[in-house]
């Protein structure tokens, strides 16, 4: 049997049983193309009256958007009725394609999931034949949102009674992702809210820093972590009510009393350097990496089993459940992330430190998580000393080795400590959910100090003023650039290819045979200033070949549309987004004219020279 | 087990169960056939057998327990399914209350034309915009864009601008053209990243970092952009709130908005509309009013389409079980077991 359908099979299937006009979802750009192709021989022809209906209907497209006049997939469309849309394709044809669709021509269109968000484009069928999609160079599972997306395009309204969402299996298919897509309610979604410079600077611009506070504290982010605090805070409520039994007594606070003291006379003699070696960061770590806990280590991630500390190991150590089932033993450094999820089970004082039940429980669990967890804002505070040696010394000083309270206390302070530790555990997570914006908006604000847009009394100086209006990606490179004068007496074609570089966050690999020495020495200025920023803002991919198809563009006014798409390996559609997304950046740095008019004049030749044949044509 | 029993057990495994095993092992085990993922899964084991045989196990225990309809956590000994001749034939959910491919094929066609009728829904949205900010998540193809543009033409017979965001360029150029043909071309402009027309217009079309940028710049005082007049701002697909990268843009632009305007949330179905609600709530000056419904205008039937050629339905329902799952049609399963079964032989990546 074929690993799936053939595309011609499955054309005539859906005729069959009239389930046309339908959208086929395939997983690439090249499975659409290659759809297309195995109709080229197919006698599946179209009666002529349809076919001329096709050719009227492109006609008129083409007087609008003569760029699609020469298409490749023209005579399939028009002989078939089918047709091929996705991001490899220009917007013109996307157009024709949907305007087609829309007017009830085509009878299939095969397609990648992009169609499912936003685009107006209804069929009475859609075909599935996948489970999992590629987000940034890797496969995921599809959501239930994103299976409903796609579901959701099957059944016109006024022009069909029902929508037909179809499964046909491939290789990719993990028939479950579906099942559970098409019945599932769709997930909850979450802010994800960031702090940018851009963001700081045009804050600050318009208010005094003291309001900044409050404005931050009306994000979907801050309700969130507001709504999480407040569970937090129920917790606290209930530990409160079970702290009761456990109030003064001789001392009033007995706990920590009995816990110093229990502790100074264990390890009255096997007392190690080692607490002071770890820095604030992981002390402040340590109270929430306790069991139950969901950490994400260097590869994947795990719930914590238990914390011990091990003679000879620096820090202290974790034993962590892998997805795999497998338990690992590591230092608390090689914690990544924390999250803010704990799973609640009893301890056992062997390995596996729990249950085997609970044990299953929770490895399942860890494989159901969802792919996004969110990350427990941990305050670092320094200045925590563990235990004095002073303390140490006075032992005999103690009360507890002869007051009368002694037997309750040693009987009670287990439980006891146990829920003053989550106590505080909770107020901390509780305070740190509060802050914790904030906290992030003060470190930006210091690396826009360090920097010189900011004035120490955090004003916007004259740098800050102007580099405000740089609202895009990689802000903070683009206005160290101006500022390091790179751009200054550089040829458009220099300035926009640059742009088109640091515009283009696309890994999918083109070829360009030639790169000009001059923009060949300022990427390499660029790639230079990027990887001294690296601390404070991820470096852009800065892809040579896209920069040199830009440069050619502007600096070679005679070069045609078909002439620019020969010199690279790109998709037609993906040449046309670069360019489009290089005049958004070039059109940023147009609006600096007041305080740079020499770069701003040179960014609108830019402009005016990229904006001819495909791109004048299209809106 | 040896090596051999193993790699037979796991052959006789549904590939989705494979894939699930392959989770955390397997790096990006979904371009792997089924062979391949045997094989892959076997060479990533070399080292811990074990934890591979008791996830596979915990697996198939899971799936009996779940077709058992019971969720007894005991634990079996390996089940060894062999190859039936009719596979799944004595099961206990016969075909007899399954729904036919006959029926579900039924009603299917084109409509009679009705006359335009608003649903209540979109009437109850239009009105509660009278008074307050509007959130509505319904499902895909429902009839968002009616309340749009309703919603606009009434604030511009009020004499109050009004401004339209959508998250792609493609989806701004075609509501420009659509609402151009409706309020005609001189009410309507466009604004995005590499597109200016008509920008004085009663009703600006725009992406919304766009937006966001006007409401920073008329924060600081300095354009003259007729945020005044501001009466109603729609921010289409607002389920991009959650995208990883643009999501931000959606919360500074319902942050700055200015207060006299109302926000009008156009969302796909979301889990947590609710949410969204109260948070417009407690940072705006009136109570934001949820309007969600999750029923599909046109209902939906879902299907499963052989590699043969063979339809039928996937479900044992008509429609969607919603919250069923594992409400399989019993043709559809065996087909499906079918194919893994025979892909394998042939099962590695096409790609
Ligand atoms: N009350 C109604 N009665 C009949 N048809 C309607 C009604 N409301 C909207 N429609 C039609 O439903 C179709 C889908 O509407 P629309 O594009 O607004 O959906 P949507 O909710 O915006 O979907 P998407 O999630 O794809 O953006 C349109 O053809 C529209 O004319
Ligand atoms: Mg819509």
């Amino acid at each position: 049997m074929p690993p799936s359908i053939h595309p011609v099979d499955l054309i005539t299937a859906l005729r069959h049983k009239h389930l046309t006009p339908a959208i086929v979802f395939l997983t690439s750009r090249r499975a659409c193309d290659e759809a297309m192709e195995t109709f080229d021989h197919a006698d599946l022809v179209l009666p002529p009256a349809r076919q001329e209906a096709i050719a009227v209907a492109l006609e008129r497209v083409m007087t609008q958007h003569p760029s699609i006049a020469e298409h490749p997939l023209i005579p399939i469309v028009r002989r078939v009725g089918i047709a091929a849309h996705h991001a490899g394709h220009l917007p013109s044809w996307k157009i024709a394609v949907e305007e087609l669709m829309r007017q009830g021509h085509l009878d299939a269109v095969f397609a990648t999931t992009t169609l499912a968000a936003g685009v107006d484009f209804p069929a009475r069928t859609v075909v599935i034949t996948q489970s999992s999609i590629r987000k940034s160079r890797d496969f995921t599972d599809l959501t239930i949102g994103e299976v409903q997306q796609i579901a959701g395009r099957a059944g016109r309204r006024g022009k069909d009674h029902v929508g037909f969402a179809i499964v046909t299996p491939s290789p990719y298919i993990d028939l479950m992702v579906l099942t559970k897509g098409l019945t599932g309610q769709p997930e909850a979604i979450d802010s994800q809210f960031t702090i940018s410079y851009p963001m700081v600077l045009n804050l600050l611009k318009a208010h005094p820093h003291e309001q900044i506070q409050g404005i931050l504290a009306k994000s979907f982010a801050q309700f969130q972590l507001n709504q999480r605090a407040e569970l937090l805070e129920q917790k606290l409520d209930a530990l409160h009510g079970q702290m009761e039994p456990f109030g003064p007594r001789v001392c009033t606070d007995w706990i920590t009393q009995w816990h110093t003291f229990d502790h100074a006379r264990r390890h009255r003699h096997t007392r190690h350097q080692t607490h002071r070696s770890e820095s604030p960061e992981i002390s402040a770590r340590l109270p929430f990496l306790t069991p139950g806990r969901v950490v994400g280590l260097g590869r994947g991630r795990g719930i914590v089993l238990r914390q011990y500390r091990s003679k000879g190991q620096k820090n202290s150590m974790l034993t962590v459940l892998r997805p795999d089932n497998a338990v690992t033993e590591c230092p608390v450094t090689s914690v990544k992330e924390v999250y803010d999820r704990t799973y609640d089970f009893a301890e056992t004082p062997t390995y596996p430190w729990c249950s085997t039940g609970t044990f299953d429980r929770l490895s399942h669990q860890l494989e159901e998580l969802p792919p996004r967890l969110p990350v427990l804002p941990i305050l670092v505070s320094t200045g925590l000393e563990p235990l004095s040696d002073a303390i140490v010394q006075s032992l005999g000083d103690f009360p507890c080795p002869t007051c009368s309270s002694r037997p309750a206390c040693q009987k009670d302070f287990t439980t006891a400590s146990r829920l003053r530790q989550e106590q505080q555990r909770h107020t901390k997570s509780i305070q740190a959910l509060r802050t914790s914006l904030w906290h992030r908006f003060q470190e930006r604000v210091e690396v826009l100090q360090k920097f010189g847009y900011l004035s120490p009394a955090t004003q916007l100086t004259a740098d800050g003023e102007w580099a405000r209006l740089i609202r895009i990606d990689h802000s903070l490179l683009i206005t160290e650039l101006i500022r390091a004068e790179a751009f200054t007496g550089a040829d458009p074609s220099l300035l926009a290819g640059v742009l088109a570089s640091l515009a283009h966050d696309d890994d999918r690999p083109g070829a360009f045979p030639r790169i000009s020495p001059g923009l060949s020495s300022l990427l390499g200025q660029v790639r230079k200033l990027a990887e001294s920023l690296s601390p404070y803002e991820d470096p852009p991919l800065l892809r040579a070949d896209v920069a040199a198809l830009v440069e050619r563009w502007i600096a070679d006014p005679t070069l045609t549309w078909i002439g620019l798409c020969r010199l690279t390996t790109m998709a037609e559609g993906d040449i046309y987004r670069l360019l489009a997304r290089t005049l958004e950046f070039l059109s940023q740095v147009q609006a600096l004219k007041f305080t740079h008019p020499g770069l701003a004049e040179s960014t609108s030749h830019a402009i005016t020279l990229i904006r001819r044949g495909v791109l004048e044509e299209l809106p | 087990m040896t090596t051999e029993e193993l790699e037979k057990l796991l052959a006789q495994q549904p590939v989705a169960l494979l894939h699930r095993l392959a989770r955390g092992r397997v790096h990006r085990h979904f371009r792997a056939g089924k062979r391949r993922l045997i094989e892959l899964l076997l060479q990533h084991s070399s080292q811990n057998r074990a934890g591979l045989e008791s996830d596979l196990q915990t697996l198939i225990d899971g799936q009996h327990a779940r077709s058992d309809a019971g969720s007894s956590r005991i634990r079996r000994a390996p089940v060894i399914v062999h190859k039936k001749a009719s596979p799944r034939g004595a099961e206990p959910d016969s075909a007899e209350t399954a729904v036919s491919l006959s029926t579900w094929l039924e009603g299917l066609g084109v409509p009679s034309p009705q006359p335009f009728v608003p649903d209540p829904w979109q009437s109850e949205a239009l009105s509660a915009l009278n008074e307050t900010d509007v959130v509505i998540s319904v499902p895909t193809g429902s009839g968002k864009t009616y309340v749009a543009v309703e919603a606009a033409r009434r604030a511009m017979e009020d004499n109050r601008s009004v401004i339209y965001t959508s998250p792609l360029k493609a989806l701004s150029n075609t509501k420009y053209t659509e609402f151009s043909r409706i309020f005609g071309p001189e009410k309507v402009g466009i604004l995005t990243g590499d597109r200016q027309e008509n920008g004085q217009a009663p009703l600006l079309i725009m992406t919304t970092e766009i937006l966001r940028n006007l409401l920073y710049d008329a924060a600081s005082g300095e354009i003259d952009v007729r945020l005044d007049t501001l009466g109603l701002v729609i921010l289409d697909e607002s389920q991009y709130l959650a995208d990883p990268e643009r999501g931000v843009v959606w919360e500074e632009t319902i942050i700055f908005c200015p207060g006299q305007a109302r926000l009008l949330l156009l969302s796909a179905s979301i889990g947590n509309p609710e949410d969204i609600a109260d948070w417009l709530t407690s940072i705006r000056s009136t109570v934001c009013r949820l309007v969600r419904h999750s029923k599909r205008t046109v209902p939906l039937r879902a299907g499963y389409l052989h590699p043969n050629g063979k339809l039928t339905p996937l479900f044992r329902t008509l429609g969607i079980p919603y919250g069923h799952p594992s409400q399989l049609h019993p043709e559809a399963t065996r087909l499906f077991h079918e194919y893994e079964e025979e892909t394998l032989p042939a099962g590695r990546p096409r790609r």
